[in-house]
């Protein structure tokens, strides 16, 4: 990673740090806004400053995906206001669709201040290598990211076990000290996939800590088996949510 | 073995991976396996695994990453073959 590269990434979480005093409350007044809510959110926050009180990091944060916004309802309900401003390193690195959000420049220095590395689908490979050194240099200091292991936003409303990305595996195949948050995320009128939840959404969060084992064989292979295993372990969790509805 | 027959196999790879057939009809070495063939990145993956499978070779991040075409995967393979 190129000195230059490694001095922005820097500056990005710096001022993120600094901007989180207005950056997170501005957030949370947003999902009360919104009128989210969330079942059990003090358990589900206790559970995951337990997991980071056993391991700080780095994390690779995996959720399902549904709207554009799912990073930002599970952010929200990892951590506590008060946690987001004191242990803003905590807070994973998110990797959203560049086009999603940069049309609208609040937004985009919104993102940019809650680190989110801009993904370029369909981008150049040098492009690509970049955002992947960018994802590995935040790993090694120790901080996590947030990564939907499907690759994107389940259109069938369920866990796409046939279709999905295998970038996941690659991180963790690379970064031996990473642990792996599997994070499933299900509002109760959430049928399929969508912009953003309703208004007035109940969600359920479950987390969990997911040890993806070891895979035999080398290279692209691995990846794909890590990927596989994620992806069928969020698959599990989500049945497991629908089981509970009765 | 040649860069022909080579060119052959791993369009006979893609036809597994590419849902229209009528792309692959006029496919050439500088055919872009993403944007002109429509396939995703992570079925480039696949693809990338099948060819390891059929050539007998390995094939790391680093040179997965410098696939784009088809040449440039006929390219790899002949000097892993080399």
């Amino acid at each position: 990673m190129e000195k230059r590269e490694r001095f922005l990434l820097g500056l990005q979480y710096v001022l993120g740090r600094i901007a989180v005093l207005a950056t997170a409350p501005l957030c949370f007044l947003f999902v009360r806004l919104m009128g989210y809510r969330i079942r059990d959110l003090k358990r589900i926050r206790n559970e995951v400053k337990r997991m980071y009180r056993e391991h700080e990091g780095p994390w690779l944060v995996c959720p399902n995906h549904l709207t554009l916004i799912d990073s930002f309802v599970i952010s929200y309900g990892m951590a506590s206001l008060a946690d987001h401003i004191l242990h803003f390193r905590r807070v994973p690195w998110n990797l959203p669709e560049r086009k999603n959000f940069q049309q609208n420049p609040f937004i985009a220095l919104l993102c940019y201040l809650l680190k989110c590395l801009p993904v370029d689908r369909g981008g150049s490979r040098e492009g690509l290598h970049r955002l992947l050194e960018k994802c590995c240099r935040v790993l090694d200091w120790g901080q996590g990211l947030m990564i939907f292991s499907e690759g994107g936003r389940s259109h069938s409303g369920r866990v796409n076990r046939e279709n999905f990305s295998y970038g996941v595996g690659r991180f963790i195949d690379k970064c031996n000290r990473c642990r792996v948050m599997l994070v499933y995320l299900r509002g109760d009128g959430q049928e399929t996939y969508g912009t953003m939840p309703r208004f007035g959404e109940r969600f359920t969060i479950t987390a969990e800590v997911f040890d993806p084992g070891r895979a035999n064989g080398g290279g692209l292979r691995v990846q794909r088996e890590y990927a596989r295993r994620i992806v069928e372990r969020l698959a599990a969790l989500e049945d497991a949510c629908f089981a509970s509805r009765g | 073995m040649s860069e022909e027959q080579i060119t052959k196999k791993i369009i006979d790879i893609l036809r597994g991976y590419v849902k229209d057939s009528a792309l692959l009809e006029k496919a050439t070495p500088k055919t872009h396996i993403l944007k002109d063939l429509r396939v995703n990145s992570a079925r480039l993956v696949d693809i990338i695994i099948k060819c390891e499978d059929v050539f007998g070779t390995m094939i790391d991040d680093d040179e997965a990453d410098r696939i784009a075409t088809i040449g440039d995967a006929v390219l790899l393979i002949q000097q892993k073959a080399a």
